[in-house]
């Protein structure tokens, strides 16, 4: 069996590490673990992982440092673990070049979860067929890349350009929380993004309102307050 | 410290020194108007003297300032003019009754600075006390509500290893099923134990958020209502699945100072309040209204209501749960008294209500940071 997709777990406490352990090997993963930044970097180095889970407080180097030397030479998807109350390091780390983080505490269904949507949008750069060649569906949310049409529930939705631009961005990420900062440049282009980002609010508002039945309870666009968006998961992955 | 006083040393020379010119200026513009008049020169001289002695640090600068008087008294308004005399009689009087005046009055105000000192010092301790005594209730009430879920953890981790033991000494098929469950059982009570106290946790967290409880200072940054509210939402029914809930927001985007992560907790825990101790199937309505000043939350239940004695110290935190709450959720009485905590750090308040039908728990944040 060597068709196992491997997961490097780098992650100092024993007791979390050995339970990602036995979930991930469980659901057929090939897991590697390391108890240290330098240990991490050096399984990175060797045995090339196809994904990374990285708990941001190691105890000998930064989290946000062994991102910044792994994306200079490699793209595997690298799933950031922290706690719930910094969301600043949350968007650091994912500004320098994580794909998604999880929360502590996480259970299991939420962390297989975010390793699926992870390695699909690794797996889709690496097969070089970007989801613009079929529209993307989750629930009764349909969107038509080539013909820019959004539906819900087979009722077309419309959306200003600039509205759209955002969903399709969310919708070419979904399932991936999307920060603020990259939303704002991907769509207002490199020097829009502000500390308030109130023209993104503003256009998120209205999305949700044109594409939500309640936008206090989203079904399609979920907020992650302090860190950005995450449109729900396409499912004909 | 050294650089404060360099500071106060310079201030009192200058203040002296300005002090100085004033009087003299008024002494002469005094004598020019009404000639000879000796006994005014002197008042001025003394008022100078005693406000020197009162709003500098010492004697010192006293001292000096009742010496300059005198000769400047002796030079300018004495005759003859312009020239020092001391030989006038009464002389060496005058410069004794200043100096005495002086000292008594720099005395008397360096006690008095001392005395408010020492008064604000005692101040500051009895706060510290009380603050102290505070924590040390909250800390009490806590570990009392945590060694409750633990204590079950362990007796049910207990069992579950006996219940294994067991297993191994009798084979038996039938019991086997039966000691399955069993243990499905204490691993689902374990489960539940360990989630009531990751909300307690996370209750706590967010006090240590609040940087001082008395000066009610939080980081508020400008946050959308429909975010924070769909996100809290979104986390409660993650935690209680089965709990039905109706939310409503108002149609205009809104956004206002808080901290989301305080807010989304209270929110929670209002939610959590009306799920687990309203003992109704009928759904939580949650609705959030837009006020002219401020914007208002409110979770209403349609359950047994709050029972009347209890309301005017809800939120007080422990003193009154136990008689009410039941066992295995004792911790809400905290919880209520943290979302007291956070609200009023906000500038905002919080009620509960009695209907009835049920129960509802309100409370609001101001639009504008509010402007002490």
């Amino acid at each position: 069996m060597n068709n196992k997709f491997t997961v490097l777990v780098i992650e100092d406490e024993q007791h979390i590490s050995d339970f990602m352990y036995s979930t991930l090997t469980s659901h057929d993963y090939r897991v590697l673990q390391a108890f240290s930044g330098k240990e991490g970097l050096s399984l990175i180095n060797s045995q090339c992982p196809d994904i990374i889970l990285l708990d941001l407080g190691l105890p000998d180097i930064d989290g946000h440092s062994i991102i910044k030397s792994v994306r200079e030479w490699s793209s595997s998807p690298i799933i950031v673990v922290s706690a719930r109350t910094n969301e600043r390091e949350k968007v650091t780390a994912l500004d320098m070049g994580a794909d998604d983080y999880i929360t502590k505490p996480f259970g299991t269904g939420e962390l297989l979860a975010r390793i699926r949507t992870s390695l699909r949008h690794s797996n889709r750069l690496n097969n070089d067929s970007p989801l613009f060649s079929r529209p993307y569906s989750a629930g009764g949310l349909k969107i038509d890349f080539s013909r820019r049409m959004v539906t819900v529930d087979g009722n077309s939705i419309h959306l200003t350009p600039i509205e759209y631009k955002i969903v399709a961005y969310l919708a070419q990420n979904s399932g991936k929380v999307v920060t603020h900062t990259t939303l704002m440049t991907q769509v207002w282009g490199p020097y829009a993004a502000s500390d308030t980002n109130k023209i993104l609010r503003v256009n998120m508002a209205n999305i949700r309102r044109k594409i939500e039945t309640n936008p206090a309870d989203p079904k399609y666009i979920f907020t992650e307050v302090g860190v950005g968006y995450r449109l729900k998961e396409d499912e004909q992955g | 410290m050294p650089k404060n006083k360099i500071y106060s040393t310079v201030h009192s020379l200058v203040f002296t020194f300005i002090l100085m010119a004033i009087s003299t200026f008024i002494a002469f513009i005094c004598f020019e108007l009404v000639a000879n008049n000796y006994a005014n020169i002197s008042l001025i001289y003394i008022l100078a003297l005693v406000m020197v002695a009162r709003f500098t640090e010492g004697y010192w600068y006293g001292i000096v300032f009742s010496l300059f008087s005198v000769i400047c008294i002796n030079f300018f308004f004495t005759f003859p003019f312009f020239k020092l005399n001391f030989t006038l009689t009464g002389y060496p009087l005058t410069f004794l009754i200043m100096l005495t005046i002086t000292i008594i009055t720099s005395a008397a105000t360096s006690h008095i600075k001392i005395q408010a000192k020492q008064l604000s010092e005692q101040e500051a301790i009895l706060n510290k006390a009380e603050k102290e005594q505070m924590r040390a209730n909250l800390l009490r009430a806590i570990s009392h509500d945590l060694r409750t879920p633990l204590t079950s953890i362990i007796g049910a981790s207990n069992s579950y290893f006996e219940l294994s033991e067991d297993a191994n000494i009798t084979p038996n098929p039938v019991q086997t099923t039966s000691i399955q469950d069993k243990k499905d059982a204490l691993v689902h009570q374990i489960n539940d134990d360990a989630e009531w106290l990751l909300n307690m946790v996370e209750n706590l967290l967010s006090v240590t958020r609040i940087q001082n409880s008395t000066s009610t200072k939080v980081n508020t940054s400008l946050e959308v209502v429909e975010e924070i509210v769909s996100e809290a939402v979104m986390r409660f029914k993650k935690r209680q699945p089965d709990a039905s809930l109706t939310v409503s927001v108002p149609d205009e985007f809104i956004m206002i100072p808080m901290d989301s992560l305080l807010i989304e907790q209270v929110i929670i825990n209002l939610l959590e309040n009306a799920s687990v101790h309203s003992q109704s199937e009928h759904p939580i309505i949650f609705t959030v209204k837009d006020n002219p000043q401020y914007v208002s939350f409110h979770v209403r239940d349609y359950g047994i209501g709050i029972s009347p004695d209890l309301i005017p110290t809800i939120f007080d935190g422990t003193s009154t749960r136990s008689a009410r709450m039941s066992d295995a959720h004792k911790g809400m009485g905290i919880g209520l008294s943290i979302c007291k905590t956070i609200v009023s750090a906000h500038s905002g308040t919080i009620q509960a209500i009695n209907y009835p039908d049920g129960a509802e728990f309100m409370f609001t944040l101001p639009k504008e940071e509010a402007h002490e």
